[in-house]
């Protein structure tokens, strides 16, 4: 029997691949002529399990997200000054 | 009517429907037509199966991919990219320069990659950019979605649709350029204005544009060169070799190898990423369309278009080209091209006439492509994109941009084909 839900599957994945594309190249556009920005991988530190959903909604914590900036900020300070930043 | 003929009247109607309505992919639709073709045309002894392997043309498919390698490299390199953002800095924040900017930018990114990928990298640009000056993006979007599918009118290598009726009617890189290339830079001025004196209420007021450098986007400047190298070869060899024997196919191909080569990327990878959707489209339609050339059913359409059209090359070339804009309008232009070469090589001109007709053709196919949202894969994507944003474009607002641009480019080229081909009093 033709198994309509995988072949909907896979026309909705040649759209998407698309959608992937543009989004990676809006990417590439708003490095270069918006404001840079990075994403980094953080996993869940080793003996912290209990809190992890604590840990996942850390991801839309303003304060947190705030700490974060600082933090890049007092490091690119550093870098400006040609001080070695504090490990 | 021979019922064999009614069967694959039937099955080419069957893939253009199919593939229109988007039921299936454009590639699964003319592969099982192709399929159909072949199994009714075996069966009732239309064609033989040695004949049947001869109705793909290989040299279109080596063109196309050849090509199509080249301008992935090219595209991997950031090439496209830069150029992209050396236009939007040359605006300086005038919203008039930007779009004068974007409209020939994508025209001419358009000339060497696919539509629907000229599209994916302008649309990035323009959101990008209209986010950053906070201007509408609409009027840069549905502007730019217009030159693309212009600017792959201009060359040998700009479309699908060129390729086939490059390759069909034998068309040199130099003979396509000697015939089309002042028509296309007038289409060029003429699209920019029209759709500038339409938009130029919504451009947005003057901002100051980020500083930049878009050099700086680029990660590997040493494939950056070499590929910039590869498409300033391909394009040199396409104007160079053709006296020497060499087919536009052995350009690509070879360019693609040497792009490989020099690149160092990893080639399963830049192969993964070809169009092999249009690819596998082209040569099941191709077989669709050499069944039906079988049945004599082409030759007997093409005799009776061009009686007509009566002996003056005026009423056949101008035919053409309307009839092609106006199909394409409606269905893929690639099998706009692909149904219309075998009709038009069937009838026998003399002389000037046969270029004339062919320039027509190539104008008419690629030309109807953006006349309104359901004309062409690439004003699909736009509409798309637009919607991520968050805007919704109605149908009738992109149609009465198309059908405007679209009359005014296909009457234009009109005028030019009879002043070019001097088609009056002949």
């Amino acid at each position: 029997m033709i198994n309509l839900a995988k072949i909907k599957k896979w026309f909705g994945s040649r759209k998407l691949k698309r959608e992937r594309t543009y989004e990676e190249e809006k990417r590439e556009f708003e490095m270069a002529m918006g404001k840079p920005f990075i994403n980094i991988r953080i996993e869940i530190p080793d003996g912290f399990e209990e809190l992890r959903a604590l840990f996942l909604s850390l991801e839309k914590d303003e304060r947190f997200l705030e700490e974060v900036k600082n933090l890049v900020k007092k490091r690119l300070t550093y870098e400006r000054q040609g001080l070695k930043p504090p490990s | 009517m021979d019922a064999t003929i009614l069967i694959f009247i039937l099955i080419y109607l069957l893939t253009i429907l199919v593939s229109a309505t988007e039921l299936a992919p454009l590639s699964v639709a003319a592969l099982g037509g192709a399929l159909l073709t072949a199994w009714f045309g075996i069966q009732y002894n239309v064609f033989t199966y040695e004949e049947a392997l001869g109705f793909v043309d290989m040299r279109l498919l080596a063109l196309l991919i050849g090509t199509m390698v080249v301008v992935e490299i090219a595209k991997r390199s950031g090439l496209f990219r830069v150029l992209a953002l050396y236009a939007v800095k040359f605006s300086g924040g005038n919203p008039a320069k930007l779009f004068f900017s974007v409209c020939i930018a994508s025209a001419f990114v358009s000339m060497f990659l696919s539509d629907p990928m000229a599209m994916l990298l302008m649309a990035a640009a323009t959101v990008t950019i209209a986010k950053v000056l906070k201007y509408d993006p609409t009027p840069y979007f549905l502007s730019a979605t217009i030159m693309i599918n212009l600017g792959g009118t201009s060359t040998l290598i700009g479309s699908v649709s060129n390729m086939i009726i490059g390759m069909e009617a034998n068309i040199s890189f130099t003979e396509f350029l000697n015939y089309l290339f002042v028509c296309e830079i007038m289409l060029w001025a003429l699209t920019i204005f029209v759709l500038y004196i339409i938009f130029k209420p919504k451009l947005g007021e003057k901002k100051t544009l980020p500083e930049y450098k878009p050099l700086e986007s680029i990660t590997n400047k040493t494939l950056f060169y070499k590929s910039a190298f590869i498409l300033f070869l391909l394009v040199f060899l396409f104007l160079t070799l053709e006296n020497s024997g060499v087919g536009p196919e052995g350009v690509a191909i070879g360019c693609a190898i040497l792009a490989l080569i020099l690149s160092k990327l990893d080639p399963a990878e830049i192969f993964r990423e070809l169009d092999w959707e249009t690819v596998f489209f082209i040569a099941g339609f191709m077989f669709i369309v050499g069944g039906l050339e079988k049945t004599q059913i082409l030759t007997d359409i093409s005799t009776w278009l061009f009686q007509m059209a009566g002996p003056s090359p005026f009423n056949s070339t101008l035919m053409t080209l309307w009839f092609s804009g106006i199909a394409s309008t409606v269905v893929s232009n690639t099998a706009i091209a692909l149904t219309f070469a075998p009709i038009i090589g069937a009838h026998v001109f003399s002389g000037l006439n046969s270029s004339a007709v062919w320039s027509a053709l190539i104008l008419g196919t690629n030309l109807g492509g953006a006349t309104t949202p359901f004309s062409g894969s690439v004003c699909a994507m736009a509409i798309g994109a637009l919607r991520r944003e968050g805007i919704s474009v109605k149908f009738g607002d992109f149609a009465k941009v198309g059908l405007i641009t679209t009359i005014i480019q296909l009457s234009f080229s009109s005028l030019y084909l009879i002043a070019r081909f001097g088609l009056i009093g002949v």
